[in-house]
């Protein structure tokens, strides 16, 4: 034990060189621009600035690309409380409440919010980092086809956390979003399905542009509309950033329940901060003495958002070092980094190059520093882009909507699905179905459908495997208990006042 | 007048071939057709990184993947003919989707520029498996109908291995579509198929050490590898006796002028021998192998040829 304290101690030596220090602070500014940007991801981020890195010191190379992930992880959620505008998929569930607040005038208390809440994300995440790596790298190994059928399902659970208004509706969008997600290239056929020979369509409909069209585009749709009619302004600006010990209070446990949904669902293969962001959220909810604030600009809604993608990032690592199985595509991106520095993902990273994993894990939990100090520091200023006018506003997301989906692959098409989604969008909220509903429908669908149609050929069409270990059971009794759990809550809550 | 106009024509017509030397004026985009962090995508950004030095442009890596290819190289051979799109294709898998009916490539929609890359295919088992040769693990595949074999996709070149090791050998085994190497190597680590056919540079840091993840059975080679001089080829043991296993190269879209094309050829050649490069291949595992564009020509045709006629007789 002495032997790992001292090359935890080492690792922070080395990560506070000052090329070091300068490099994360850079490469979080970086990230929170690219975050901040609609259609320029955190995945793409970490892939632009990686040939910058091929000539650095591998742990300086590695920290720059840590702090681009962080940064842009937490970036996204300042356009998405600003101009209701995820700027990654990451923040898609921050945008509900953040963007309610700034529409109450609390802008700079949402951004803090968010800030806050991604920093103890992220550090508490490093904690699992250092001490439980091995360990939990094994949980990427025991999720097999059936296992990721089910956590899929438990994701489409979240759909009656989110839809406040109405169940049927909330399950309407959700089926939408689901048959949305049936576009594309047959997973397990390799043919094109529903693309009626359009190429752009055979990779499936594009994630974020259907976020940039559903969240954005159609804000743009509203705020038109609005300002015809009536010029809409948000509340009094009120400038106040700080947080209470008594919100403190209030957030802390939110903050600890997103950091294990965010550590488990970053470990897990093909699941990532999009998925994470609405499971905390929903969790946040599921455990608030505060349920009606929700979807009206509730802070444990942002904060139950943001921790959790937050704690994604610290999460992904593990199984990408230990087992050389990237946990999400950013840190797909940042294995190929790796490569290309010659370490091979696997024990010889805690062995061999331990000097170089612990100077990276050291730069990890600094990056967590850096971007509190920036978000901090700079949420006032960003905050004043809520007041500016509707005249200026509007043409600007809309500019950024187009651009923002045209810089995702470079193509045109894409700006004309991403104003396809806009208008669905749009219309979603003429009838009340829910945005967020339909984006999770999109995210989960194709995961469930490989799991499901996987697990079954494997099985020669057995439904048995669907139970075969107890890990399934644990899944089926989540997705049961996240059914159940509003009534029931519903209930106890009409009891206690009663 | 006839001999005027005629004697302009030869002019206009011989004009490009005496033209300046081309050379890239912007950005290049390479397309590669797998995710980034992949394998064919790290290869790509491992030799991009020094060919920016020869090609005097930074080349943009743009990831297209889906579809075991086809999204990438549709768009690839759809990309303007203009020498600032450049990209990978990985063989067979290219020479067998554009060999289907409906292909919206074929190899006629490309040009080719180099190869860089090429791999054996090995047959691979978990460690703590009990079959300890090739041999074994046939004679246990042929006495049931229930083995599982995990492929990068459906009819894409690790499930082709397969069928020409079950074909060869006489068993018949059950072919599950992991959509990609990596997912396809995490259900043999998890143990969700028995068994896997897989690129040796995937499969090689998993089976040395001192507790090996997977033991690799066989090579598709008529050689043993260097590398595993203890693991016999498939053709020792009686079964398939030919090369099997892909290559990747780098083409462009159809209609490119000749200029740019020689320019590209040239250049990566340079790259392919700057002994720099040849490290960092050497590092992260990666087998170059340079061939030029006549080269790499005949490679795709003969791999058009096997496409054609062995692998459609396979599925």
């Amino acid at each position: 034990m002495p032997d790992s304290l001292n090359l935890i101690a080492m690792g922070f030596m080395h990560a506070l060189s000052p090329v070091n220090l300068l490099a994360m602070f850079l490469a979080t500014v970086v990230g929170i621009v690219i975050g901040c940007l609609p259609g320029l991801s955190a995945a793409m981020g970490v892939a632009l600035l990686l040939p910058v890195t091929f000539g650095m010191d591998p742990a300086t190379g590695l920290i720059i690309l840590g702090g681009v992930y962080c940064g842009a992880i937490f970036g996204g959620s300042i356009s998405a409380i600003l101009i209701h505008t995820p700027g990654t998929p990451a923040s898609a569930a921050t945008a509900i409440d953040g963007y309610q607040l700034t529409l109450q005038g609390k802008a700079a208390k949402a951004i803090s919010v968010a800030c806050i809440a991604s920093f103890f994300g992220g550090l508490l995440s490093c904690i699992s980092l250092y001490s439980f790596s091995p360990l939990l790298a094994q949980l990427a190994m025991k999720f097999k086809s059936p296992e990721y059928f089910w956590l899929s399902l438990f994701g489409l659970t979240i759909i009656a956390g989110v839809s406040s208004e109405s169940m049927l509706k909330g399950l309407m969008s959700g089926f939408l979003g689901l048959l949305l997600s049936t576009v594309g290239m047959d997973p397990m056929e390799g043919v094109p399905r529903f693309t009626f020979d359009y190429s752009i369509l055979d990779s499936g409909i594009n994630t974020t542009c259907a976020l940039i069209g559903l969240f954005s585009m159609s804000q743009v749709l509203i705020l038109a509309e609005k300002s015809i009619a009536k010029r809409a302004k948000p509340a009094a600006f009120t400038g106040r950033i700080g947080l209470t010990g008594k919100e403190i209070r209030r957030l802390s446990p939110t903050v600890v329940r997103s950091w294990i949904i965010g550590n488990l669902v970053g470990i897990l293969p093909g699941a990532g901060a999009s998925i994470a962001c609405f499971m905390g959220y929903n969790e946040a909810k599921r455990f608030s003495k505060h349920k009606e604030e929700f979807g009206h600009g509730s802070i444990e809604g942002i904060a139950g958002s943001e921790a959790a993608n937050n704690a994604v990032t610290g999460g992904s690592l593990i199984p990408t070092l230990t087992l050389g199985i990237p946990g999400e595509s950013v840190t797909a991106v940042l294995m190929g980094g790796l490569i290309i520095h010659g370490l091979q993902p696997g024990p010889e990273l805690f062995t061999t190059y331990a000097n170089m994993t612990y100077t990276f894990f050291g730069g990890f939990v600094l990056i967590q520093f850096c971007m509190l100090a920036v978000g901090l520091f700079g949420c006032k200023g960003f905050a004043q882009i809520a007041r500016l006018s509707d005249a200026i506003l509007i043409p600007a997301i809309f500019l950024l909507c187009v651009v923002g989906s045209y810089a995702i692959h470079n193509n045109y098409q894409e700006v004309v699905i991403m104003l396809l989604f806009g208008f669905l969008g749009w219309l979603s909220h003429k009838f009340g179905l829910n945005q967020a509903a339909i984006v999770l429908g999109l995210i989960l669908g194709p995961i469930g459908e490989k799991g499901l149609r996987r697990a079954l050929m494997l099985s020669d069409g057995d439904p048995s495997i669907l139970v075969s270990t107890p890990l399934c059971w644990m899944l089926v009794g989540l997705c049961v208990f996240g059914l159940l759990s509003p009534l029931l809550m519903g209930r106890m809550g009409h009891g206690l006042k009663k | 007048m006839f001999r005027k106009t005629f004697s302009l024509l030869i002019i206009c017509l011989l004009l490009p071939a005496f033209a300046f030397a081309w050379s890239p004026e912007k950005d290049v985009t390479v397309i590669v057709a797998y995710k980034a962090g992949s394998g064919t995508d790290t290869g790509a950004r491992v030799l991009m990184q020094y060919a920016r030095k020869y090609v005097g442009q930074t080349l943009v890596i743009n990831n297209l993947p889906g579809g075991d290819g086809k999204i990438g190289w549709t768009e690839l051979t759809r990309s303007k003919p203009d020498g600032y799109t450049i990209g990978f294709i990985n063989l067979p898998t290219f020479t067998t989707l554009s060999a289907q009916p409906q292909s919206t490539f074929s190899v006629q929609s490309i040009i080719p520029v180099a190869n860089h890359l090429t791999e054996t295919c090995v047959v691979v088992v978990k460690a703590d498996s009990p079959w300890q040769t090739l041999q074994d693990l046939v004679k246990a595949c042929k006495g049931s109908d229930k083995f599982r074999c995990s492929t990068n996709g459906n009819k894409a070149s690790n499930h082709t291995a397969a069928q020409l090791l079950a074909r060869s050998a006489g068993f018949s085994y059950k072919a599950i579509p992991y959509g990609g190497t990596a997912d396809q190597l995490l259900a043999l680590r998890q143990g969700e198929v028995h068994f896997s056919c897989a690129k040796i540079a995937d499969v090689a840091k998993l089976s040395v050490g001192d507790s090996p993840e997977l033991r690799i059975l066989g090579v598709f080679d008529t050689k043993r590898l260097a590398q595993f001089p203890d693991v016999p080829t498939l053709g020792e043991l009686g079964y398939y006796k030919e090369w099997y296993g892909s290559a990747r190269a780098l083409v462009l879209p159809a209609g490119t002028p000749k200029e740019i094309v020689d320019f590209y050829e040239d250049a990566f050649k340079k790259t392919m021998t700057d002994p720099e490069c040849i490290a960092a291949h050497d590092k992260a595992n990666l087998h170059l192998d340079f061939k030029g564009s006549t080269d790499l020509g005949n490679l795709i045709f003969s791999q058009l040829v096997f496409s054609r006629d062995v692998i459609s007789s396979l599925y």
